[in-house]
Parts: C-alpha cells; sequence; structure tokens
C-alpha cells in the first residue's frame, strides 16, 4: 500500500476482545474531545488515530522508562485509565487510517533510532502549523519550549536591535528576573558595541533595579503606564506587566515621561536594516 | 620559483660552510633545520588529510613544529578530548574548525539534556587565538545566542557557519550572525533546534551585495518574511545552495526560483499551494517552466507538506539530479515511481517510499548512498515486506557504497544478497524496527546475513546491526571486520562474548555505541587493551557495574570515564540494590583529564 503501510484491517490481537468499541471511535472520529474521553475509559489500545497513539507512547514511555531494565510486557497496556492520561490539546491532526499491533512490549526510548523531526510524518502532511511539542518530543518527554505554560513577555534593551522575550513564571524575585535580563543581553550587547571592531568583551549587565548601573529595567503595565521595575510586590508586577524595556539609565525621566517605546523600536530596526522597518513579534511575515 | 631558487642557494651555502670548516665538536648551525622547515612548510601544505597530517606530526619535534603551523583546518572528533588551550597552544594559524560533541545516541532522548559540549569556552579561546578563522562547523554542541554573537564579533573575515544537529540558541543569535559577519558565504543550519525568538533574522542580512553561497534553514520552525528573503537572493549573485523551510509556500518558491535560477541545490520548503482555492490554472504559477529554467540543479530536498499534484514540476531537472531527499515527504509509490524513473543519475537518494525500491533499483544505476526511513517510526507497525526491497536494490544499485535502511522485518538471504552484490559497501547500517526479530521466512537469528556482510564487503568501515543476534554475529564481526571504524549495536548478542569478539577482533574500531544488550564487566575489561586508541565508548542499559567502571578508569588515566542515568535527576536516595549499577557509561580517551564542566548527574569514575 501506498506509505501507509498499515490497514485497517490488521487488528492487535488484544482488540478481539473489544470489536464493537472499535468501530464505535471510528464512527465519531470527527470530535476529537470525544475521542480523547473514549480513551480516558478504556483498559485496552484503540485501534485507531496515529495521535492518540504517539500521545499515549510518550505518557507510557514515561512509565517504562523507569522499569526499562525489566522490560514491564504487560504493564504499558493496563496503565491506560484516565486520570494517568492527559490529553495534550498539541495533538496534531492524522488521517485516522493507521492501526497498530501491540503484541510487543511497550515502547522504549529512543527506539526506533529515528530522531525526533522525523516521527511525524503521517500527521504532519495535514497540518500546516505542525506543533512544536510534537515536532520535537518525539518518544521521550524533552520540553523544548514550554511556551503555553510559560507567561512570556517581550524585553527589549536600548541600542540592541534584538528584542527578547522572558516567561516570568520562571522566576520569583526582582533580583532572579535582573539577572536573566544580564544573562539574555550580555551577548547581543557587546556584538552591538564592537563597531569599531573592538575585542568583544562582555560586561554583565548589572544594577538594573537601582539606577546604579548603566542600565535600568522598566516596563509598561497593562494601562500603557511606563514604570520603574522594583516599585511594586513580585506578584503585582507580575499581574500588571505587559512588556519590559532595559533603557539607559541617563534617560530614565525622559523614557518615562515620552515613552514612546514604538517609535524608538522602529527607530532602532531602521538602523539595523535600512530602511525597511522589521514587524517584531508578528506572525504576518 | 624565486623561492625554489633562493631556498636552494641557501642549501648550496650551507654546504658550503660546512665543508670550509673544520668539523667541531659542537652543536650543529642552526641553519639546516630552518632550510628543513621552511621546505616541509612549503610541502606539508598541500598535505590536507588530516590522517597524513597526524602521522607526519610523529617523525620528530621540528616535524610536529612545522605540521602544527600549516594545518589550517582543524578537525576535533570529540569536544573533551583536549581542552580549547591545548588547541591553540598547538595550532597557531586555524583558518577552519570542526568541532563534534555530544555522542550519536543523544539524538534519541538517551542522554539527559544538559550533559556538556558547550561550545562557549572554544569560542572564547578561538576569538583570542585566532581572530582570522574562517570556517567554524559544529555537530551536536549547544551552541548559545552569546557564543553566536561573540563569533558574529570576533572573526571580521568570517565566512562560513554550519550548525549540525546543534541546539541552544534562537533566531536571535542566527540574526546576528546574518547582521555582523560581512564577509558570511555560507550559513547552513542542518538539523538544528532553533527557538523561535520571534526575530526577523532574514532581515538583518546588510544591504547591497552579499558573498552568500548558501543559505540552508529548513530545521527552523518558525515563519520568515519572505519579501526580506526574495530581496536577499536578489542582492546574492553567488547563491548556489537554497534550502528554504516549510513556511515556504510553493507560490514563494517559484518567486525565488525565478529569481534564482543559477541555484545548484533547492529545499522546496513546503512545496504545497497556500491557496487551495478552486480557481485553476489561472494565476497558478508555471512550475515546471522554473524548474527548466534551473538548468544545474543537482540537488533536491524539503518537500516537508508536499501537495502531490505538483510534484511532477520537478520533471524538468529529474535527468540531472545526483541528489534527492524525499524523506520528509509524505509520498505514495504512485507518486514516487514515475518521477524516479527520470533521475537516471541519482548517486544519493532520501526517501521513505520502500516499496518504490523495485523503481529505483531499475533507473538508479549510479546510485551511492540511500537512506530509507521509516514511514511510521514504531516498532509495532505493518509493513510491506522491506526484504524484497533490499534484495532488489542490491540487484540494481551495484555501485551502493552506503546505506542506511529501517524496516519492520528482514531476512538472512535479502542481506547476504546485498553482500554479494554490492562489494563497495562501506557503510551497511541496517534497522530492523523490531526488537529480536528474527528472519521472518526461516525464524533463524539474523547472525547469517550480518555475517555475510562483513565477510563480502571487503572495505565495511561503518556497520550498525538489529534484529535477533547471537554472540556468533559478534564473532564473525570481530573475525572479518578488521576495517570497522564505528559500530552500533542494539537489542543483540547474549553474553559477555559478543562484547569480547568485538573488542579482541576489530582493530581499527574507534565508535562504540551498544545499547540494551546483555554485556558485562567481563566484555568491558577484555577491551582494556583498546580504550586509548578509541574514541568512545558507549554503553547504556546493558549489564555494567561501578567497579568494573572504576577499574577502567584507574588503569587508563587518559580515558575519561562517565557514568550517568538515563533519567534527568539522579536522586540521592536511590535504591540500595541500585546504586552499583551503571545505566548509562561514555568513555573518551582525553588528552586534559577529565572535564571541568560535568551536570551534577555524571559522576567521573
Amino acid at each position: 500500500m501506498e506509505g501507509c503501510p498499515r490497514s485497517r484491517e490488521t487488528c492487535p490481537k488484544l482488540l478481539d476482545l473489544i470489536p464493537q468499541e472499535r468501530k464505535w471511535y471510528h464512527d465519531e472520529e470527527k470530535n476529537n474531545s470525544d475521542q480523547e474521553k473514549k480513551l480516558e475509559l478504556r483498559l485496552a489500545p484503540p485501534g485507531g488515530d496515529e495521535e492518540d497513539l504517539s500521545a499515549m507512547k510518550k505518557k507510557k514511555n514515561l512509565e517504562t522508562r523507569n522499569n526499562i531494565k525489566k522490560e514491564a510486557e504487560d504493564k504499558p497496556i493496563f496503565n491506560l485509565s484516565g486520570n494517568h492520561f492527559s490529553p495534550s490539546n498539541k495533538t496534531t491532526y492524522a488521517p485516522p487510517h493507521i492501526s497498530h499491533k501491540r503484541t510487543a512490549p511497550g515502547p522504549v526510548v529512543g527506539w526506533p533510532p529515528v530522531r525526533s523531526f522525523r516521527k511525524n510524518l503521517a500527521s504532519s502532511s495535514s497540518s500546516k502549523l505542525g506543533n512544536d511539542q510534537i515536532n520535537k518530543s518525539g518518544e521521550g518527554e524533552k520540553q523544548v519550549e514550554p511556551k503555553r505554560e510559560g507567561m512570556f513577555v517581550k524585553i527589549n534593551m536600548d541600542s540592541v536591535p534584538i528584542g527578547r522575550k522572558v516567561d516570568l513564571n520562571a522566576y520569583s524575585t526582582y533580583e532572579q528576573l535582573s539577572l536573566a535580563v544580564d544573562k539574555l543581553f550580555r551577548g547581543l550587547l557587546a556584538a552591538q558595541r564592537d563597531t569599531s571592531g573592538g575585542e568583544g568583551e562582555e560586561q554583565p549587565i548589572i544594577g538594573l533595579l537601582n539606577g546604579k548601573g548603566e542600565f535600568t529595567l522598566t516596563y509598561e503595565d497593562n494601562e500603557g503606564d511606563k514604570m520603574l521595575v522594583g516599585d511594586v510586590p513580585w506578584q503585582m508586577f507580575v499581574s500588571s506587566v505587559k512588556r519590559l524595556r532595559v533603557i539607559k539609565s541617563s534617560e530614565i525621566s525622559s523614557a518615562l515621561k515620552f515613552g514612546c517605546s514604538k517609535q524608538r523600536e522602529n527607530e532602532e530596526l531602521k538602523w539595523l536594516s535600512g530602511t525597511s522597518v522589521c514587524v517584531e513579534g508578528s506572525h504576518s511575515f | 620559483m624565486a623561492e625554489e631558487e633562493d631556498l636552494s642557494e641557501m642549501a648550496n651555502d650551507v654546504e658550503r660552510h660546512l665543508k670550509l670548516d673544520p668539523p667541531k665538536p659542537s652543536p650543529p648551525p642552526p641553519c639546516p633545520s630552518h632550510v628543513l622547515e621552511n621546505v616541509l612548510e612549503n610541502v606539508l601544505k598541500f598535505l590536507t588529510s588530516r590522517r597524513d597530517r597526524n602521522a607526519v606530526s610523529l617523525v620528530s619535534r621540528s616535524w610536529h613544529h612545522v605540521e602544527a603551523q600549516t594545518r589550517f583546518e582543524v578537525f576535533i572528533g570529540n569536544c573533551y578530548s583536549l581542552s580549547p588551550a591545548r588547541l591553540t597552544r598547538r595550532f597557531t594559524r586555524v583558518r577552519s574548525l570542526f568541532l563534534k560533541g555530544k555522542p550519536r545516541f543523544a539524538d534519541f532522548n538517551l542522554m539527559p539534556p544538559d550533559w556538556g559540549a558547550q561550545f562557549a569556552p572554544w569560542v572564547a579561546a578561538t576569538a583570542r587565538a585566532y581572530p582570522w578563522l574562517e570556517k567554524v562547523s559544529l555537530k551536536r554542541m549547544f551552541v548559545s545566542d552569546d557564543d553566536l554573537a561573540l563569533l558574529a564579533v570576533s572573526f571580521p573575515g568570517f565566512k562560513e557557519l554550519v550548525l549540525l544537529c546543534c541546539e541552544g540558541f534562537g533566531t536571535s543569535g542566527v540574526a546576528v550572525v546574518a547582521n555582523k559577519c560581512r564577509q558570511l558565504k555560507v550559513l547552513d543550519l542542518i538539523e538544528s533546534e532553533v527557538t523561535d525568538d520571534e526575530v526577523d533574522w532574514i532581515s538583518c542580512f546588510p544591504e547591497g551585495e552579499t558573498h552568500l553561497e548558501s543559505l540552508s534553514f529548513d530545521c527552523v520552525e518558525s515563519p520568515i518574511n519572505f519579501k526580506a528573503l526574495e530581496g536577499l537572493v536578489v542582492r546574492s549573485p553567488c547563491l548556489k545552495k537554497l534550502r528554504t523551510n516549510r513556511f515556504v509556500s510553493l507560490e514563494e518558491l517559484h518567486t525565488l526560483m525565478v529569481r534564482a535560477p543559477q541555484l545548484t541545490s533547492l529545499g522546496t520548503g513546503s512545496f504545497s499551494s497556500s491557496t487551495h482555492d478552486g480557481a485553476q490554472g489561472e494565476q497558478e504559477p508555471d512550475y515546471a517552466s522554473a524548474f527548466r529554467a534551473c538548468r544545474s540543479l543537482v540537488c533536491l530536498s524539503g518537500f516537508r507538506e508536499l501537495t502531490a499534484e505538483y510534484l511532477p514540476a520537478i520533471s524538468p531537472v529529474c535527468a540531472n539530479l545526483t541528489s534527492l531527499n524525499f524523506s520528509y515527504a509524505n509520498i505514495s509509490p504512485d507518486v514516487f515511481k514515475p518521477i524516479i524513473r527520470n533521475c537516471h543519475n541519482i548517486r544519493a537518494l532520501d526517501s521513505i517510499c520502500d516499496e518504490g525500491l523495485q523503481a529505483v533499483a531499475e533507473t538508479c544505476k549510479e546510485l551511492r548512498e540511500l537512506r530509507i526511513f521509516p514511514f511510521d517510526p514504531s516498532e509495532d507497525s505493518e509493513g510491506p515486506v522491506s526484504g524484497l526491497g533490499l534484495q532488489a536494490i542490491s540487484e540494481g544499485c551495484k555501485k551502493l557504497e552506503s546505506i542506511l535502511y529501517f524496516c519492520q522485518r528482514m531476512t538472512n538471504v535479502a542481506v547476504t544478497a546485498m553482500s554479494e552484490n554490492c562489494p563497495q559497501l562501506t557503510v551497511f547500517r541496517l534497522c530492523i524496527m523490531g526488537r529480536h526479530r528474527p528472519d521472518h521466512v526461516t525464524g533463524k537469528p539474523m547472525d547469517d546475513g550480518f555475517g555475510a556482510i562483513v565477510k563480502n564487503c571487503k572495505k565495511l568501515t561503518r556497520l550498525a546491526v538489529s534484529g535477533l543476534l547471537t554472540d556468533q554475529a559478534f564473532s564473525l564481526i570481530g573475525e572479518y571486520g578488521k576495517l570497522i571504524r564505528t559500530l552500533s549495536v542494539a537489542f543483540a548478542g547474549d553474553s559477555d562474548m559478543g562484547l569480547r569478539y568485538i573488542l579482541e577482533g576489530c582493530p581499527k574500531l574507534e565508535k562504540l555505541e551498544i545499547r540494551d544488550s546483555p554485556f558485562g564487566d567481563v566484555g568491558l575489561r577484555s577491551g582494556m587493551h583498546r580504550y586509548n586508541d578509541m574514541r568512545f565508548v558507549w554503553m547504556s542499559s546493558c549489564r555494567l557495574s561501578r567497579g568494573a567502571c572504576r577499574d577502567i578508569a584507574h588503569t587508563l588515566p587518559s580515558v575519561v570515564v562517565e557514568a550517568f542515568g538515563s533519567d534527568d535527576d539522579d536522586d540521592d536516595d536511590d535504591e540500595d540494590d541500585n546504586a552499583d549499577y551503571v545505566e548509562t557509561l561514555y568513555m573518551y580517551r582525553s588528552l586534559d583529564g577529565p572535564r571541568k564542566d560535568a551536570p551534577k548527574f555524571v559522576t567521573i569514575l
């Protein structure tokens, strides 16, 4: 058969026990959430979708990884109870015509030895956007960018045309945030400063919170006001911050008063790329 | 010519000097060695092979010195085998650096993240020592945006950056490189993880004509500014290789091809139309004509979201293609076969379509490299009968040198046939995805098949085995695999004897990676005489104890022995019965002792 070697007719031996359920499953396959519910109730693997199977494989993998020395043959299959299985809302759409034999022991980390970006051939063709989580984690639980769990705000720095993003949920104090900013921008700042072919020595970015450093950390809140970072309790800050900006300490008063950050952004980007203006943070390329 | 005359004159002067003066009991005058060094330098400049150079450097101290001064390209197969300081001390005129970091099994989640292989110390050292550095190639290294920024500002003449299977950086770092490296000719991001910092890095290339010859970003999983890309292509007259990512539609690809008909290598992006409306043909670009205009195109890849109906557009270039990568395309045999039947000159083919192999065998007589990836990489799926495909290839493509083949099941007959039909094989990697699967016709282990490979393929240097294998298979590998440098073993063997056969039998073995096989301390110890001459040994989920690993570490001080678990965190309160068990052993020779940057979960014995 073309490219999709498995046919619907071959069903796993275990499923001989539940032929009815499988049929039922295929009839309602249009509704994804229904599918997920069905999986929660089952005791045996479904005969259907690639997507659920791969999501389930991930779940099983986490468990079997701990048992890998003793190949637990039956264990994975009966672990599919509702509270274990957390259907991810990140599954891609798969042409639902693939069924799998489930006679072998549970899947194993890193086997078959195929790199994760090759694993989604069955599903990637129908989904243009794809999905970072599925595409990158493969059989392991390797997280690349937990964008959905984090609280990401944009952060720009004066004289660095390239903006970054920080996950505020990753920190619980201003100190931590300040260290993160240093880490994010130190190299880029050094690169920017090397206009005269200097050494590119990296200076740590310090004093962001007390006005004593060369730079100061500011933010724009949900009302559009520009404020110095550090004045309010951390939680209050996190709940109201919309974006961050690292400005030159010498320009604190003017930056906070006039705060035309968008203009400044555009100017910097213009400098970088000639006359065209890069639109930052938008997917409309 | 003038130089040669000067040298011979000098040589004559020296001779006369020596003859005139009566022999004195004093050290010889320095002149001859200067002459020698000059001559040597000029000769050694022609030596490019690093193995030859390594041999040359062992002749004598002065040869060592001259060789070090004339080595412009340095290859470091394991970034932990020496320190950056040692590199810069020995080689003073390096222009090109190739560094490899993590071992290959790290690609399959067998290594915890944050294990190491940071580029940072290397870029810092080379920034100081080699300001004229032009080329950096990294494989399986951790590269941060800061590293890229430092690279971009430290080397004014920087020309080529190739990042293979790397991670740790994002589009911000790429943007800095694009912007600051004004002499950039090559920017190749291949199979790397590039985080999306939402930076329009394509727009960061400077205005005006660029020197770009190769730009590959097919692994970048974020949209790009197409207008900027088009503008970049227009002002890059030297551009020969362009590999776009899946966010480039077919229409956009067409635009690029029209702008750059001189391309030799094209990564076609999604190869799917962004408009699925019913309006047929009216405004649809003439794709076939665009391909026809690319007369120099020899390499095609991409096809990430292939819309099969458009594929025939590549027909005009098929006859010229030497390399074709369909491995990301969900391609069916009906679509694949007519295309491949035109590709008479293909030398390298990547595909998932194992059912089209008959057509490949009939048409692609020049095939040297074949990689067949699984459509569905799970071990339980049904698959077509793959033994026939392999047999067909072996009968049709006699010049085959390298094969990577994934299948569900295999027969000894098919593997043996390949060993007999393809004597030029140097790389044979067969992955039978069903673990411990025997020959599906006879029920016997796959020993005979792999045995035939090592017996008949006399040039074999790289071997990967799979399926049900007994110690007998390893006995054959040890007996016949005399040129094997890289060996990959998974879920195979019966006992320590298997490992012994390999370590005692394969004198050229440099890289050994084993997982989930019943090899233990006895087997490990039997290789004591070999580990100093190997690049690395990886053994995970085998039967090793800490004691044996410690013995190796104590006996061989120049081998660094790392032990760690496959999970991220090693709790301090592990079960006692597991405390002696080594989940993963990774050991490698090193000139500078254990590394200082090992994370907590790694124990260096």
